[in-house]
């Protein structure tokens, strides 16, 4: 495969580092380690469950329910989410039955994999996705989501893995619907996050948020635009970066208001903490404003941990690297905080603790080829 | 328990201690008074182990220990206190998050085993309870919209429920009511006023004396102890000034 990756020369690619991804795409695919660890989560109904690895499903430990597995009708023109094509696909229509949580893990085994979802919600159609993402290699996901009158969305996505995550969103969201797209990387790996969400009916919501957690020389590089095309439409983005070592996070979340989307309310804070001096947060948000009768606010921080805190917590008898998890933990916990599913929250919150504890974690879930 | 020996200290080459020596033995209450300027929070800083405080010369033994040898989470495993003068903010962290981690944190530094979260909370509600401060306001972030009392108040919920063997309270009269002063006060006699206990009372005012009668008065000027007497050299300072002492 010949891959024509964007240059950094780009404004919108000019903190990623791509240079990993033509190694991956050259590489052939590894072995799964077996057994995987148990990755599926626990909640009142249970919904359908698919493991891809690779990209593959694995059809054994999947259980599909209503999702459809095929070629999709539309792709993308996103320089990376182009290559995935076909996938899976979830159409809820009004008046469907209750779903559960649809859980989706992606496992990489050393080389590159290319996969498209789709989330088509009918009109007052609820769903919940969570994707988990391990193992070692790059993994590129696009998702298309199209949520119709009232229908209520919400993807959180669990990046644990080593490598590349690339994971392209392109989402519209009808009057009164709801969307939340919620993204926690705590893995090991470099990723590429982009977002581009429409709000296209009156009174929607639209809310794409995170944490971004790096140490060592890790990258994490999201890009946002959030577009309000009708009136009444709120729109939040709460991101958090905690950068160590000499890794580097970078967010640019765009608000667009149209010319008549009166009454806009969106709000963005990006706030960045910095656990060595040798480490670099980026934050850029963006207003484009064209209509006069709109409230948006947006604040962005980069800053260090707070000394006299740790100081504190020191005098307390808590010793520096537990009082920097703590307070670390802390910064975060706005972005997490705002997961409604309490399954989904806690493992949000336990894979931030985790990573705080230990440093990131080992690609031993799935063996990678070495 | 505590033995300090012409201690000299500072902050970016400024010397602030010049020499201080002090004796605390198990039971002792003491106290510190004297102008501003004379050391006496740097004094605080220095026994709890706060960076940016060096020792140049001196020693400070805690239980036969070098105390100057052990990091600040160090010193508070071995039962070591600080009062704080202004308690800090942490938002996105409890009160009751902050403490749990910090006691378990001493436990399991001296080989102890942790508290389960059950007993905490029981010890955590009763020495709230003894102070004034709810459940609700443990379960706040720490010292966030608190208001100067309540910061004082929970700086003590936090003695009594951590119970060290000496507390180097800095200033804890400061910015109380004479309310929220007695509450403190009786926070102090309760916790600490004890056998093996010891206390370090830095102040500036004669009033938590008389709340908290100390055995010992001490008078800090120009970074040494200057004077020591008993209770009534508090007394005497309210009355006549630092300025004939320091002078």
């Amino acid at each position: 495969m010949t891959l024509a990756l964007p240059s950094n020369r780009q404004e919108a690619w000019r903190w990623s580092d791509l240079s990993s991804l033509p190694d991956f795409a050259a590489r052939a695919p590894g072995a799964l380690a077996s057994p995987l660890p148990n990755l599926w989560l626990d909640c009142a109904i249970p919904g359908p469950r698919l493991l891809f690895v690779d990209g593959r499903l694995v059809t054994e430990e999947s259980n599909l329910g209503t999702i459809e597995i095929g070629a999709h009708q539309e792709a993308s023109d996103h320089a990376l989410a182009r290559h995935a094509g076909e996938g899976w696909t979830l159409r809820l229509d009004a008046g469907h039955a209750p779903l559960g949580l649809v859980q989706i893990v992606h496992a990489a085994t050393g080389a590159a994999d290319h996969l498209a979802g789709e989330i088509l919600l009918g009109e007052d159609a609820q769903a919940s996705v969570v994707e988990t993402f391990i193992g070692e290699g790059w993994t590129n996901r696009f998702t298309r989501m199209r949520l119709a009158r009232s229908a209520r969305l919400m993807l959180s996505r669990r990046i644990r893995s080593s490598g590349f995550v690339s994971l392209t969103e392109d989402a519209e969201v009808g009057q009164g619907a709801s969307l939340t797209v919620a993204t926690l990387a705590a893995g090991a790996a470099d990723t590429r996050l982009d977002a581009n969400i429409r709000l296209t009916g009156d009174s929607a919501f639209a809310e794409a948020g995170g944490a971004l957690l790096a140490r060592g020389k890790q990258r994490h590089d999201a890009n946002l635009v959030l577009r309000h095309e009708q009136p009444n439409g709120v729109s939040r983005q709460v991101w958090r970066s905690v950068a160590d070592g000499r890794a580097t996070c970078s967010v640019a979340a765009r608000v667009e208001v149209a010319r008549g989307a009166q009454k806009t309310d969106g709000e963005q804070s990006l706030k960045g903490l910095l656990l060595a001096r040798t480490a670099t947060v980026n934050a850029k948000p963006e207003l484009e404003i064209y209509a006069d009768d709109v409230k948006c606010a947006h604040g962005a921080t980069v800053g260090e941990l707070n000394r006299d805190a740790l100081f504190y917590l020191a005098s307390r008898g808590v010793p520096e690297a537990e009082a920097k998890a703590l307070l670390t933990s802390a910064f975060v916990q706005d972005a997490l905080a705002r997961i409604g599913e309490e399954a989904v929250r806690e493992a949000f919150e336990a894979d931030a603790e985790k990573w705080l504890a230990q440093g990131s974690f080992v690609p031993s879930e799935v063996e990678g080829r070495t | 328990m505590l033995r300090i020996e012409n201690l000299q200290a500072g902050v970016a080459d400024k010397p602030i201690l010049k020499g201080l020596s002090l004796s605390v033995n198990p039971g002792e209450i003491h106290a510190i008074m004297g102008p501003n300027g004379a050391g006496k929070s740097t004094l605080g800083y220095v026994l709890g182990g706060r960076d940016g405080y060096e020792v140049t010369g001196g020693s400070v033994t805690f239980e036969g220990a070098d105390l100057l040898d052990m990091s600040a989470d160090e010193r508070a495993a071995a039962g070591l206190f600080l009062g704080f003068q202004y308690p800090v903010e942490i938002p996105g962290v409890s009160n009751v998050q902050f403490l749990r981690t910090a006691l378990n944190a001493q436990r399991r530094a001296r080989g102890e085993a942790e508290m389960s979260a059950g007993d905490f909370l029981r010890l955590a509600r009763a020495q709230g309870d003894a102070l004034g401060v709810s459940m609700d306001m443990m379960k706040r972030a720490v010292n966030v919209g608190f208001s100067g009392g309540e910061k004082k108040r929970n700086e003590m919920v936090q003695m009594g429920i951590i119970q060290p063997k000496l507390a180097v309270l800095d200033e804890t009269d400061s910015g109380l009511d004479i309310d929220a002063l007695r509450v403190v006060a009786d926070g102090i006699n309760r916790i600490m006023r004890a056998p093996g206990k010891s206390v370090l009372l830095i102040t500036h005012y004669q009033r938590l004396l008389d709340l908290v009668e100390p055995h010992f008065v001490h008078v800090l000027a120009g970074g040494r102890i200057v004077r020591s007497g008993g209770p009534e050299l508090a007394h005497e300072l309210e009355r006549d000034g630092y300025a004939s002492i320091a002078a």
